[in-house]
Formats: structure tokens, sequence, C-alpha cells
């Protein structure tokens, strides 16, 4: 007798399309998209998701979780600073404390828990999905992302001829790591400039990460590392607690322009009139 | 001895919300004992004259952001990433701004023309306490220098340059290459602690007296154009390093006998010439 019951080839396409298709339909209009599926896309979406916010990531590789499935050197320990772990604690992944305010947990565990957490809360995420440009909208105010298949991205153009689509949302936020590729894509038509990479005062990099990250263009949220290229913010060590902190940051970014309450618990700031912000 | 030029009528000291210490009250009062000249305390600078157009502000301060530590200021228009985020740094002064470091003597040209006109006088005495992080371009070396102080009108104090301007003693900073330590490491922490005592740290509560000797050193150079001394227990000291300082504003915590008679004129209203 066998195991399984019984679905035709053709129920099994049909099945996977449906699925694919109703999740599309879905978010081609949203109200975030979070491009990079790493540690501060995540914990981005999965914030904005529990506060009842339609997202969706967009992540260019098969596998969702960046850098955040391996520490230093391959070594797939990784190490937050305090108060980071307490993120840890809302999802449920268990760690020890290494040395005093430093906390170790192996990468697969708490990536593996916060990509589930970010998809319980709701969170979208379509994977294989390279970000090609940004849409723009009324004084180039940025309106959604246009995407292509990550594999039509690797061939020549000239034997592929795949034209993208586009996703429009009120907000994207660059989790795109060191690439700031939302940004770059603003830089290319003059709007914006990443300063890049530097050091400048290197003590004190996750704090400046965390404090920098928020609006950087009209419909633009930088999160992760993509904050430091942007602002010119020195890189840091195999550390991770930033690329949380940094999500969560940019969360409450999200709600403040979406005009949708920033949860209390969490420090929440007075609503600061964005410069520039015309729609 | 530095004549005294000017005698002011007043000094105000503008607060930085993000730093508990140092107590800008027993600084004021500090300031009327040795100097006789009645000081005030008020909010934070901006928010205390009332800065309207904020967004004006944000580009203004983006564009004394420094982004290369060995090339002075660049004449040009800010990224809009910097102005965005100075934007959201004016709505809430309460944070402390990390990792950044501002030209000094921008950031003081820019405070400058928020200053009321009638305020804008030689009688006055403006001393601005901020967290940002304040440095000069130094011709000599060509690089720009983290600074506690930056004299001028209005004098700025940076309460994150009192703690990072003056260099550690030089065993930690061989101690911190010899661990490998680089940017945000826990290990970073106990290196301090086991230095404790011997340079000071945010929330020190030795912030107060220290910045009692900046304070002087502001009120000095609004008087006489000079507003260091060379004498290394004079709190007008200018201290290259943490334990100089620490000497200078916390074991001695007093004038040189020069500028005692320099302050002595300024409980007396006089102007003085030496030469």
């Amino acid at each position: 007798m066998p195991i399984f019951q019984p679905a035709s080839e053709a129920e099994v396409t049909r099945a996977i399309l449906h699925g694919f298709t109703r999740d599309l339909e879905r978010y081609a209009e949203s109200e975030v998209v979070v491009v990079g599926g790493g540690p501060s896309g995540l914990m981005a979406a999965r914030d904005l998701a529990k506060a009842g916010v339609e997202v969706v990531v967009i992540e260019r590789n098969n596998y969702i979780g960046g850098g955040f499935w391996i520490g230093g050197y391959l070594m797939n320990t990784i190490t937050l600073r305090a108060p980071a772990q307490k993120v840890l604690d809302e999802i449920g992944c268990p760690y020890e404390e290494y040395s005093k305010n430093l906390f170790v947990t192996p990468g697969p565990h708490a990536c593996s828990k916060l990509i589930a957490a970010t998809m319980d809360a709701g969170a979208r995420i379509q994977n294989m999905t390279s970000f090609e440009d940004v849409v723009i909208r009324e004084e180039n105010r940025v309106g959604g992302v246009v995407i292509n298949w990550t594999p039509v991205q690797a061939l020549p153009h000239e034997i592929t001829c795949v034209d993208p689509i586009a996703l429009e949302s009120d907000l994207v936020i660059d989790a795109t790591g060191h690439d700031a590729l939302v940004i770059q894509s603003l830089e290319k038509r003059g709007l914006a400039k990443r300063i890049g990479e530097g050091g400048m005062w290197i003590e004190r990099s996750e704090d400046a990460v965390v404090e920098h990250t928020g609006l950087a263009y009209p419909g633009v949220i930088v999160a992760g590392m993509a904050v430091c290229s942007t602002y010119g913010l020195p890189r840091m060590g195999p550390t991770f607690g930033a690329m949380l902190l940094s999500g969560r940051r940019a969360a409450e970014e999200a709600l403040r322009q979406l005009g949708k309450t920033v949860p209390a618990a969490r420090g929440a700031e007075p609503r600061a009139k964005p410069l520039a912000r015309k729609r | 001895m530095a004549d005294v030029q000017v005698v002011p009528t007043g000094v105000y000291l503008y607060g930085d919300p993000s730093a508990a210490p140092p107590d800008l009250r027993t600084v004021a009062a500090h300031i009327k004992r040795v100097c006789g000249i009645p000081a005030r305390v008020r909010k934070e600078f901006l928010v205390h004259h009332k800065v309207r157009d904020l967004d004006a502000l944000a580009r203004e301060l983006a564009a004394a952001r420094v982004s290369d530590l060995a090339r002075p200021l660049p004449e040009t228009e800010p990224p809009l990433p910097l102005a965005l985020f100075e934007r959201r740094q004016l709505g809430s002064p309460e944070r402390r701004v990390s990792g950044v470091l501002y030209d000094g003597v921008r950031v003081q040209q820019i405070l400058r023309t928020v200053l009321p006109p009638k305020e804008r006088s030689l009688a006055f005495v403006h001393i601005v306490f901020t967290s940002r992080l304040l440095g000069m371009f130094d011709d000599a070396d060509r690089r720009y220098h983290a600074r506690a102080i930056v004299v001028g009108y209005p004098s700025l104090i940076s309460t994150s340059g009192l703690v990072e301007a003056p260099a550690k003693p030089r065993e930690f900073y061989v101690a911190k290459r010899a661990l490998r330590i680089e940017t945000a490491d826990a290990r970073y922490e106990s290196l301090k602690e086991s230095f404790a005592g011997r340079f000071l740290d945010f929330e020190d509560p030795r912030l107060t007296r220290v910045a009692k000797g900046y304070a002087l050193q502001a009120l000095f150079y609004h008087a006489t154009g000079a507003p260091f001394c060379e004498d290394r227990d004079c709190v007008l000291f200018n201290a290259h390093w943490q334990e100089e300082l620490l000497h200078a504003q916390v074991e001695s915590g007093l004038l040189c006998a020069r500028h005692r008679k320099v302050a002595e004129a300024l409980r007396g209203g006089r102007r003085t010439r030496t030469r």
C-alpha cells in the first residue's frame, strides 16, 4: 500500500502556480518592499508584519538569511552584544553568555528561527528574485521596485531579453548589505549619493549603524550594512546585534512614515517631519 | 599675561540633553564664583533659540560632517541621506550622535547665525554644550583632529569630545593593539575597565569638574583672546592626554597664579594692559 495519496503531475503544477500567483498578486502592491533577506531585512519585515503591515521581502539568492548563517571566518557561531540578545528571546532562539554582555548562538539556529518568525508574522518572501531598479513617482519619490528572476541576470542580455516586472509600494527598505543597491540605483540617476564605507570613529560602529538607520531618500529607508556605505560608516566585526536592531529601527521608521503607531515598548520616538517628503 | 580686552556681562550655558553629567548649574555657579560674571543655564541651543527652518539647518549640519579625515571640508551640497539623518537628529536632541565627526568651525558658523541680533554682542559669552563630536583640520599634518572645545563665538564644548578627543594612556592603545581589538568588540569594554579611572567615560561624574575648566577656557578666550595656559596645573591647560586633563581639571582644579589675576580683573570688571 503506497504511503502517499495520489496527485497527478498536472495537479502538482497547478498547486505551485496557484500558491505563487496568489502571493504575487497580493504583493504586486504592498505597503513595504524589503530588498534583501539578511538579518536586518528579515527583522524589519517581521516587525512590520507583526504590526499588520503588508510586507514582502525580495531576496536574490535561493536561501534566505544572508550572512546570518555563519559568523566570522566561515565559523557558524554568531555573536551578539547586549541588548540584541533580547531579539533571540523574542524569536525563541537559545543562546549562551560567552562573557559579560557578549552572547553566542549557532548561526543556523538563529537564522532559521528568524526566517520562521518573519514568515509566522505574516511577511511574504520572494527568493531567487533580484532587484533591478526603483519605481519612480512624482517629484522623484520612490514608489516600488523593479525585479527580475536572478538567473535572468546571470545570462547575457543579448540572449535573454526578459523584461522585468514591478512591485508598487509605499516604502522600500534597502537591506541589500554592503552594496546598498537601492541607493545605488538612485545614485545612477543623480538622485542620491553614497559616501561609501570608511573609517571615521571606529569604536562606535554598531551604535552608529543603528542610529543612522532611517529614511535616506523619499520613499527609501536604509537598514543593516547598507547604512554603512550610504553614510560612510565603518564596517564592523563579525557581530550581528546592529543588524537586528537596525532592522527594528527601520521598521519603526517605516511605521512612522506610514502614519501607524510605533510600539511604545521599544522606545518610540516622536514622529519627525521627514525632510522634502512629498507625495 | 594676556590682557583682559572684553569684560562680558553675562555667560549663557546651553545644555546637551543627551548627557546627564556635566551638571551645568554647578558650572554656572563656578563661573560666577571665579570670575564674578553671572552665568545662566539655558536649554539646548537650537531649542532655546526656537529655530524654525529645521530642514535648512539639517542640510547645513550635513554639510559640516567630515567624511574624509585627510581632506578639509569640501564646499559641496551634502547628500540627501545625510540631510535626512540630521533632520531626524534635530527632532531628537536627546540622542547622542555616535561615530560621526563634524567640522567644529563650520558648526560654530552655523550656530552663530542662529543667535538673535540682540544677543550677538561681545557683552555675552555663549557656551554651547553639544553631543556632536567636533574636529578641526590641522594644516601641519593635513588631517582632522577631534577636539573637546572649539573656542569662538559661540564657543562649543563637545560632551563626546571630552571623552573621545584627549588621548587615553599610551599603554591602553598598546594593549588594544596587542589584543587586536577592532570595531564593536566586547573586549573593548573589559579593556577599558582595566584602565578604570585613568580616562573619562560617558556618565563619568568627573565630567562636571572637567566642564568647569573648559567653560573657563571659553570665557578666558572671550575676554583675553587666549584660551589656554602652558602650566600643567592650571585648568586652562590644553591637555592632549586624558591623564593631563584629569590632572589639570580634577587633581588641581585651580587657575595658575597668572590666570588668577585675570580672573581677579574680571571680577573687578576692569580691562588690563600689560604691554
